[in-house]
């Protein structure tokens, strides 16, 4: 295991299913949220990085609790103090965190019941993405639903977007979001048509697996990556409509992809084997011309990969916050890695 | 009838509430340690009066594990555990010294779960849970002891076998005595610290823990030390010979340096020079290894641990770990004080040399097994471990096994550590996934995503069946609820055909009785999956037919249409669907179907005379024979 002294271990005994920084306007992040799954009572928890028993380094240690029926399935940020979670029993809310005082608990802004169900009854919801204040959810009903963050109304649904189960979302443009179903078909839907038709859809590969996560690329929108439940990467340039150049990557599911805010050419991959990898995209994005570029993808060992942590269980969930990341999973702990260089 | 008794011994009653059944019970087991007692009558009682009394009860057995502070120890032992298998696998490298890297592992884990209950029970209000809180770190309190001594006789590698330098580290850190009043005098550095009131005490302590240097500074700070008296005897404590197994003499040499300095000692003692002082008198004895010495002192320790080194120590410093056993027995004849405890029993065992014994005893503690699997585990591994039966074969592995899987199972009871209980079960094969399979089909499967989990994790322990099962049953719950796309996309994972045939057959029934055609987005990108099974396949292609009409491609849907119909993979209550499709392309403007093509129909219309009868047999009959009116003389022209 790569263990070194860089890699804070904490236990924490739940599951956590996904772990986010509060970023700070000008110095590095605190506090963060966590989100567990699978237990008995599944909670929405805020925790802070503080000196504990005087000792040279932080641990996290837990200041408020907001709890939730079902599991948790996903939290991004709306504002910058609101998050919107989405739970496995249909629930998404809006929840918000003091400013000043992180100890007080998180306030209810908003809270959608029964936004997503199968024949009058709750099912999961299974994602959700934000981009300034609009929020997609999907669920395993197969229906989009979007969000209105600061009226906290529905403005639009997509009914039956898919006849499967839909489980992962990302906003390509305030107007367009993509989907990935259970089976691995992407479809992109124009928020702007009143017709539940996709505008575009294609295939992740052809073996039915499902698109667990997908998002863009910050500076460059245009490319979008998606991620299966086999562990395999693939990446789309919507300018042209190509065929996805897919990677097989991980030896399992991948949990979650994120570029790292503050460098666009770090790619940053968590899996269900449980590792969590580095990418060094800067090849595969300075090359501005079409389809050949992407054998670059094709080959683990050309684009440079780093594993930075390894687990005997699934990770879950990850997040970088300057030169800190934050990652957590099946194991029931936390692990803090400081001074990544990104 | 012995062999009965003891059982009966070993059985726990306890009292149901109450007294809610009087007669006629009945009990269910439930998945893992719980079963159900509920009211049950073997005759058909006619007045139904007192069954609202009646209750039904669940049973379970509490876990301590479970509790949060412990579900750190199950997680973070778990990951030494893997460990321990990865490297148990290469069998090439040094594992000794890899096995003890990871025992030390565990034994910081047990520590910090020590730390963790001290804490959480000073933070504790309430009395009865600070209770319970002490009791369990109690539990880790021995757990640790036990461990680590185990760990210095069977794990560690020590060269020469000569233990005592580890067996004092030992004493001192689990049965520490007078360390703060030393400390405190060492640092205050005063004459005449002998007014202090376990001044004595403090040095026979330092003694018997074998910390000799700290003694003689200890001397020194009394008012006498310059008397001649106090010289002798700080000398006899400097000269003290300490074996080395680098120190570049036999093992024979130094038993003879070691007994010359003991002549010299006793010559000392019985010069009778230290008659005036009783206290010089008795580290005199101790250092010559007297027993009535010992004996005097051992009223002053809680139990004979803490003088075990010092026994050791002055008795045969150069023991090899398979001696101990006699300084034990001599040490525990000491003092009746613990004699009976139950660490004192394991430690007995262990340091005679019978596992067996050791793991039968660490079993009886509250831990829910944890102890005895994890260091079963380790000793197996380290090949020390061994036990044999009544006829002589070898039982190590079924132990160990046997002990794995009761760990595992028990943890997979708890609903969220499912996968931490499964990599024990896969540990030990082959019975350890047999078991898991029947575990993980119990799992209750909330939502997809749990599903896709525990088909990831099955996949990873080659446990087909529980893919299988697991697909199968979000299949039947997509087609429950009417989902079509959601029941097909599970019953292809699942790769069996008879639930893509269920699924097909409800979405053309459906179709049949007025209800649109499903899931057209997953048929039409299905790919290889409809070849699963036939109807699945009839029901891809019909969708497909009903995209190429929409889109107005009248001459492709024909060419699929007909041969769907002469494929002959309909279901019988489909044809009826099938052969009216033909109907409007038969009326279509420009013909669409040849007349080969109609004759086909036609065919198809009388062999199922059944299926299709009057009024709509009829106007299909009629079509077709203006279709061929208008196509049988182009048919040449266009071929």
């Amino acid at each position: 295991m790569a263990q070194d002294g860089n890699i804070k271990v904490t236990f924490v005994s739940q599951k956590i299913k996904k772990i986010r920084w509060i970023p700070e306007d000008y110095a590095e992040a605190q506090c963060f949220f966590t989100g567990s799954w699978d237990d008995e009572v599944n909670n929405i928890k805020v925790w802070v990085l503080d000196y504990i028993n005087d000792n040279e380094v932080k641990y996290p240690k837990y200041v408020s609790n907001f709890v939730v029926e079902g599991n948790v399935t996903e939290i991004q940020f709306t504002g910058k103090n609101v998050i919107a979670v989405s739970t496995s029993d249909g629930k998404v809310r809006l929840l918000q965190i003091s400013e000043y005082e992180r100890k007080t608990p998180l306030k209810e802004v908003f809270i959608w019941n029964n936004l997503h169900k199968i024949a009058g009854r709750a099912c999961p919801c299974t994602s959700l993405a934000t981009m300034e204040g609009d929020i997609a959810t999907v669920g395993e009903d197969g229906n989009v639903n979007i969000l209105n963050s600061r009226r906290g109304d529905i403005t639009r649904t997509i009914t039956d977007a898919d006849s499967c189960s839909l489980h992962s979302v990302c906003f390509i443009k305030h107007n367009e979001v993509i989907t990935g179903n259970l089976r691995g078909h992407m479809k992109i839907w124009d928020l702007r048509s009143s017709d539940n038709k996709p505008t575009h859809s294609f295939l992740f590969g052809g073996d039915q697996l499902a698109a667990t996560c997908i998002i863009n690329h910050p500076t460059q929108p245009y490319y979008i990556l998606a991620g299966s439940e086999s562990g395999e990467i693939a990446m789309w340039d919507l300018r042209v409509n190509t065929f996805p150049s897919t990677l097989k990557a991980h030896p399992s599911g991948v949990t979650e992809m994120k570029f790292h805010p503050e460098n666009p050419n770090k790619l940053l991959t968590s899996s269900l084997s449980g590792e969590l990898w580095e990418w060094n995209m800067e090849a595969v994005m300075k090359n501005t011309k079409t389809t050949e570029n992407w054998i670059a993808l094709q080959d683990k060992n050309t684009t440079q990969t780093n594993t930075l942590l390894e687990s005997f269980k699934p990770l879950n969930s990850f997040d970088c916050n300057k030169g800190n990341i934050l990652v957590a999973g099946e194991n029931e702990a936390i692990h803090f890695i400081k001074n990544f260089k990104y | 009838m012995e062999k009965h008794l003891k059982r009966s011994d070993r059985a726990k009653t306890f009292v149901l509430p109450n007294k809610c059944f009087e007669k006629h019970v009945a009990c269910a087991w439930r998945r893992g340690n719980s079963f159900t007692v509920y009211p049950r009558s073997q005759t058909v009682s006619k007045n139904q009066g007192n069954i609202s009394d009646n209750k039904i009860l669940k049973v379970r057995q509490e876990i301590l594990l479970f509790i949060p502070i412990l579900r750190k120890l199950i997680n973070d032992s778990n990951g030494v555990f893997l460990s321990l298998q990865k490297v148990a696998e290469n069998t090439n490298s040094d594992n000794q010294v890899e096995f003890w890297k990871l025992s030390r592992q565990y034994r910081s884990i047990v520590r910090s779960i020590i730390e963790n209950l001290q804490e959480a029970a000073e933070e504790e209000s309430d009395a009865l849970a600070k209770n319970s809180l002490n009791s369990y770190a109690t539990i880790f309190y021995s757990i640790e002891c036990i461990w680590h001594l185990c760990e210095i006789l069977f794990i560690k590698n020590i060269p020469g076998d000569v233990v005592l330098p580890f067996l004092l580290e030992w004493v001192c850190c689990h049965f520490p005595s007078h360390d703060q009043t030393a400390a405190q005098l060492l640092e205050a550095r005063e004459r005449g610290s002998e007014d202090h009131p376990e001044y004595w005490d403090t040095v026979v302590s330092l003694i018997i823990q074998g910390r000799i240097d700290d003694a003689r500074d200890l001397l020194r700070l009394h008012s006498a030390s310059e008397s001649a008296e106090f010289k002798l005897v700080a000398n006899s404590l400097r000269t003290m010979p300490v074996y080395n197994i680098y120190g570049g003499i036999s093992s024979g040499e130094f038993t003879i340096v070691w007994k010359h300095w003991q002549a010299e000692c006793r010559a000392i003692l019985n010069s009778q020079s230290l008659s005036s002082l009783p206290y010089l008198q008795l580290i005199m004895r101790l250092l010559i290894g007297d027993y009535t010495a010992f004996e005097s002192i051992c009223s002053k320790y809680p139990s004979w641990f803490y003088l075990l080194g010092g026994y050791v120590l002055f008795t045969r410093p150069w023991a090899r770990r398979r001696e101990l056993a006699d300084a034990a027995a001599a040490c525990a004849g000491l003092g009746a004080a613990h004699a009976h405890s139950h660490l004192n029993t394991v430690i007995r065992a262990l340091l005679e040399g019978d596992l067996h014994q050791m793991i039968y005893e660490i079993q009886q503690m509250s831990d829910n097994g944890w102890f005895a699997t994890h260091l079963t585990d380790m000793l197996y591994h380290c090949g020390k471990l061994q036990v044999l039966d009544e006829h002589q074969t070898d039982m190590t592995k079924r132990l160990r096994d046997s002990l794995v899987l009761e760990y595992g199972s028990l943890v997979m009871e708890h609903g969220a550590l499912w996968c931490t209980g499964l990599s024990y079960l896969a540990a030990c094969p082959p019975e350890g996934p047999r078991r898991a399979e029947l575990l993980l089909e119990r799992l209750p499967l909330d939502s997809e995503e749990k599903a896709m989990r525990i088909i990831a994790e099955a996949k990873k322990y080659d446990l087909l069946g529980v893919v299988q099962t697991v697909c199968a049953c979000m299949s039947a719950r997509g087609r429950g609820a009417g989902r079509v796309g959601a029941a097909l996309a599970w019953a292809g994972r699942a790769r069996g055909a008879g639930l893509c045939a269920g699924a097909a057959h409800a979405a053309l029934r459906g179709y049949c009785a007025g209800a649109p055609l499903p899931a057209a987005d997953m048929l039409l990108s299905a790919g290889s999956t409809l070849l699963m099974d036939d109807t699945l396949l009839l029901l891809g292609k019909y969708s497909d037919f009903h995209r190429l009409y929409n889109n107005k491609e009248f001459k492709k849907a024909a060419k699929l249409l007909i041969s769907l119909i002469t494929s002959k993979i309909a279901p019988e209550y489909f044809w009826e669907t099938l052969l009216l499709d033909t109907l409007p392309l038969l009326e279509a403007e420009e013909p669409v179907f040849s007349s080969t093509e109609t004759y086909e129909i036609l065919l198809c219309l009388e062999l199922r005379t059944k299926l299709l009868t009057g009024e709509k047999a009829d106007l299909l009959r009629l079509a077709c024979v203006r279709n061929l009116a208008r196509t049988v003389l182009l048919d040449g022209v266009e071929e």
